[in-house]
């Protein structure tokens, strides 16, 4: 209760929550106010924003609603944003776990497999895994997640090493417990928080990714992303920027709306640790 | 023997989450100059809110209420009435305020000193009737009289060393750096100081030892050099906050003793606070006891330990399991 | 035969250059339903000792043998099944605890793990077990860090016991409470010994509190015994300099009157 009340007061958290809320919103009546597909051909194509009030964006090249194109789009950045970061947190979480509790070789073999996808670039990775194994929604989540999960278990493994050597890890050893009862239950969820401090940037890292991958025409085909609209606009930059220039507006306003939100869980969970 | 500072009717209350949590209840006590005093109480007692506060070391976020009138000579006059983090918070303290020693021998010299009449007028009220002490436990700690500087005229000794010492600078830099600030020493001059400091408080080579780091140390030599720290400038009052309660039995017993020839020799005034009524006792002319917040009673250390008035100080002298005291159990071989 | 028998215990750790033992050779055995304390000032290897005998760390060198069975060939499921017969309590009863637990779950866990009880019958268990260490069961549902230091520990023995060891390993488990408090915690710990024949290997650097309960004391230094007897005649004519150091430190109220 307090929590949320010192949560409330930051700005930042405030502006952060509506952001985040009013793209939660688009995502989910997406299909109430846009039903049928939002590729189809709803009008004269480059139509500009603001002359048709039945197509209040405008429309693309080819015809299509902007306003229907950009809430389908937050459906997809928020779907594998949200998907391409759990399934990293989880991954870093586990592995850095693993290495940090087993210690000895399970931990060099963990750790220098860690290395070496924090060798290369994240986008490459995800670059390379789909080109090879095809675009399709599950396949960029995944893409993403093998580029982001190292961060988190680096962190993971940090804090359960520390962890590892408390009483109370002791104490469970010493009632009998599994090691892997020990490892997952008793010392991960302790060694939680600080990697999920890191969810906000690996979030608005993993929805910039899709849009990249999108906008190199390396999303999946049949969804409608905002990289693939900025991609889409590129061709007639000059003559209608408004094509690449809303979908690119909704894009930052997503990074900094999760970026504040998180700073703002991180905040306010930082001053009741040091107020305890 | 003349007080070298009294406190009067100190309230002090912690907020936690919202609760207000009371942790001194209208204490009033004296510390005659030269004693060594000791205040023993069990966990939530109060006994470290007391020593913070006559430190001038509590929280931000704690209610003070009541006085701590020093007569110390050749302290500064306050350029403001209290140290800046107790005044914000100053308010009228709840009614749960109970009953309390109330020694009526106020140190004249005192108000002399301190030529405020605001200042006197609320505590002569006071002391004739304890009810309507609202408005005079408004007022702000130290209000009227001079303040003392920590580490000038208090020294503080914590239950943890690692806690007060700097762990990236040599201990002998630490020393030092005391005398400097509060001595008007030169560099040179401050470091050959700390290091006739490290000789008194016997630490194996002293030269050696300027140049260790904490974490060198064992944890007895940690709390000889903060103690060291502690009276580098030749404080006039030397507070101990369970001292030597993170020690083993040996390594306290030499503490104790470091600190009773210090205080011997410096003719220091001592405030030595524990849980530990047998070592209290040891060191102590005079013993305060506290629980809940509240002065139980005070008397010299025969009459705590021989003749104790209050029922609990008499449960903590029969709790303590001396080397002479009866068994728990049946003596003999194993059940 | 013995309850605990160790000998040649030893362990050494990597300190700046060279090695430094924390236990160095240590023999010592405890028979059932007895106290036996171990004192020495801090570093002289106590903890090291307990970590050890509960196979919490791994020895040099060194045999342990427990219930009549060699403790150290035990690995894996046959280790984590024989813990049940030997517990431990620790000093620090909030650290002793995961920070999220529930004094429900702390005593569900040891039941649950040997399979003492199913989960129908764990709650009532549960209330049995608080009630045992002098707890009403409303506590269950509590959090570990909501309750007082003196209920922490009673918990705490409350857990070692769930398993009904017949040894449990007790590191300064009472150094950290209020004297008040260490005086009832102490005759819980006399009285379960008494009814459940309980042995316990009592770590305390506390004499007077090792006069009032052990059997037998063995007195430590740098990692190897200095002396070892009934602790009464130990404490009483100690021979050994640490022993004597030891009793000469500890705290004397020299009341006149009688308690
Ligand atoms: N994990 C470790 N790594 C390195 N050295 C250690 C480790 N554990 C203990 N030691 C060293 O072993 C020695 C014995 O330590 P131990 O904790 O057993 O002493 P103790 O008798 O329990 O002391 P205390 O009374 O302070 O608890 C010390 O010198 C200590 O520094
Ligand atoms: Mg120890």
């Amino acid at each position: 209760m307090s929590r949320l009340h010192r949560f409330l007061r930051s700005p930042e958290a405030i502006a952060g929550t509506a952001i985040l809320a009013l793209l939660f919103a688009m995502a989910l009546t997406a299909p109430l106010l846009f039903p049928g597909d939002p590729q189809a051909i709803a009008g004269p194509a480059l139509l500009p924003p603001f002359q048709d009030w039945s197509l209040p964006l405008g429309t693309d090249r080819l015809g299509r609603d902007v306003l229907a194109e950009l809430f389908h789009g937050a459906r997809t950045s928020l779907a594998v944003g949200l998907s391409a970061a759990g399934a990293a947190l989880l991954i870093g979480a586990v592995v850095g776990t693993l290495a940090g509790f087993a210690g000895g070789l399970i931990d060099e073999v963990l750790m220098r497999i860690t290395d070496a996808f924090q060798t290369v670039p994240g986008f490459l990775l995800a670059l390379a895994f789909v080109s090879i194994v095809g675009p399709s929604l599950g396949v960029v989540v995944a893409a993403i997640a093998l580029g982001a999960w190292t961060g988190p278990a680096r962190v993971a493994r940090a804090e359960v090493l520390s962890i590892r050597e408390r009483d109370y890890v002791a104490g469970a050893r010493v009632i009998g417990m599994h090691p892997l009862e020990i490892a997952f239950r008793e010392v991960l969820p302790n060694a939680l928080p600080p990697v999920l401090a890191l969810s906000s940037v690996i979030v608005a890292a993993a929805i910039l990714t899709e849009a990249a991958l999108s906008f190199l025409g390396l999303g999946d085909p049949n969804r409608v992303t905002w990289g693939a609209m900025i991609a889409e606009g590129r061709a007639v930059l000059r003559t209608t920027p408004f094509l690449s220039i809303i979908p690119g507006i909704a894009l930052v306003l997503t990074v900094l709306g999760v970026y504040l939100a998180g700073e703002g869980v991180v905040e306010t969970t930082a001053v009741r640790r040091s107020l305890s | 023997m003349t007080a070298l500072l009294s406190i009067r009717d100190l309230t002090v209350s912690y907020r936690g989450d919202g609760r207000e949590v009371p942790a001194l209840r209208g204490v009033s006590l004296e510390i005659e100059a030269g004693e060594r005093l000791a205040i023993i109480g069990e966990s939530g007692s109060g006994k470290s809110t007391l020593a913070l506060a006559i430190a001038g070391l509590l929280a931000r976020g704690a209610r003070i209420g009541g006085a701590i009138e020093w007569a110390m000579p050749n302290l500064q006059m306050p350029h403001s009435f209290a140290p800046p983090s107790v005044l914000p918070d100053i308010s009228p303290t709840r009614g749960e305020i109970s009953s309390s020693v109330a020694g009526t021998s106020f140190s004249t010299s005192m108000i002399g000193e301190s030529g405020n009449e605001k200042a006197i007028s609320p505590l002569v009220g006071e002391m004739s009737g304890r009810t309507e002490g609202g408005a005079v436990e408004r007022r702000p700690l130290h209000l009227g009289s001079a303040v003392p500087r920590l580490g000038r005229d208090i020294g503080f000794v914590f239950q943890d060393p690692s806690s007060s010492l700097d762990p990236v600078m040599p201990v002998g830099k630490q020393i030092a750096e005391v005398a400097l600030t509060h001595l008007g020493l030169s560099w040179p001059q401050a470091y050959a100081h700390a290091k006739t400091l490290l000789e008194r408080v016997r630490l194996p080579d002293p030269d050696a030892s300027m140049r260790a780091y904490p974490h060198q140390l064992s944890g007895g030599q940690k709390q000889r050099v903060a103690i060291a720290a502690a009276i580098a400038a030749g404080p006039k009052l030397l507070i101990a906050d369970e001292a030597t309660s993170a020690l083993d039995t040996i390594v306290q017993a030499e503490i104790v003793s470091l600190i009773r020839r210090l205080v011997a020799e410096d003719g220091m005034t001592l405030l030595f606070i524990s849980h530990d009524i047998a070592l209290a006792a040891e060191l102590a002319e005079r013993i305060a006891v506290f629980r809940y917040g509240e002065l139980l009673e005070l008397g010299t250390t025969a009459q705590i330990v021989n003749a104790p008035r209050h029922a609990y100080t008499r449960a903590l002298l029969d709790a303590h399991l001396g080397l002479d005291a009866g068994p728990l159990r049946q003596a003999g071989a194993p059940a | 035969m013995s309850l605990l028998a160790v000998s040649g215990l030893t362990k050494r750790y990597r300190r700046g250059g060279g090695t430094v033992a924390a236990v160095d050779g240590v023999a010592f055995a405890i028979e059932p339903g007895e106290t036996l304390a171990l004192a020495g000032p801090s570093g002289s290897g106590k903890s090291t000792i307990a970590r050890l005998v509960l196979r919490l760390t791994e020895p040099d060198a060194g045999t342990i043998q427990f219930e009549g069975a060699d403790f150290r060939s035990l690995g894996g499921s046959a280790l984590r099944a024989r813990r049940a017969r030997l517990q431990m309590v620790f000093q620090d009863p909030l650290a002793a605890f995961n920070p999220r637990a529930t004094v429900a779950r702390v005593l569900d866990d040891p039941l649950r793990i040997h399979g003492i009880a199913s989960r129908t019958e764990r709650p009532r268990r549960i209330a049995a077990l608080l009630e045992r260490v002098g707890l009403g069961a409303d506590l269950a549902p509590r959090a570990i860090h909501e309750i007082s230091g003196g209920q922490r520990q009673r918990v705490a023995i409350a857990r070692a016991i769930a398993t009904k060891p017949s040894l449990i390993v007790l590191d300064e488990a009472v150094s950290a409470l209020d004297v008040s408090v260490r005086g009832r915690i102490l005759d819980l710990l006399l009285d379960l010994q008494a009814t459940e024949r309980i042995a316990y290997l009592f770590i305390s650097h506390d004499l007077g509190v090792v006069r009032a309960v052990a059997h037998r004391l063995v007195i430590l230094d740098a990692g190897r015994v200095a002396e070892s007897g009934d602790a009464r005649a130990v404490i009483g004519n100690p021979q050994s300099a640490i022993g004597r150091a030891l009793v000469a430190a500890a705290p004397r109220l020299n009341r006149t009157t009688a308690p």
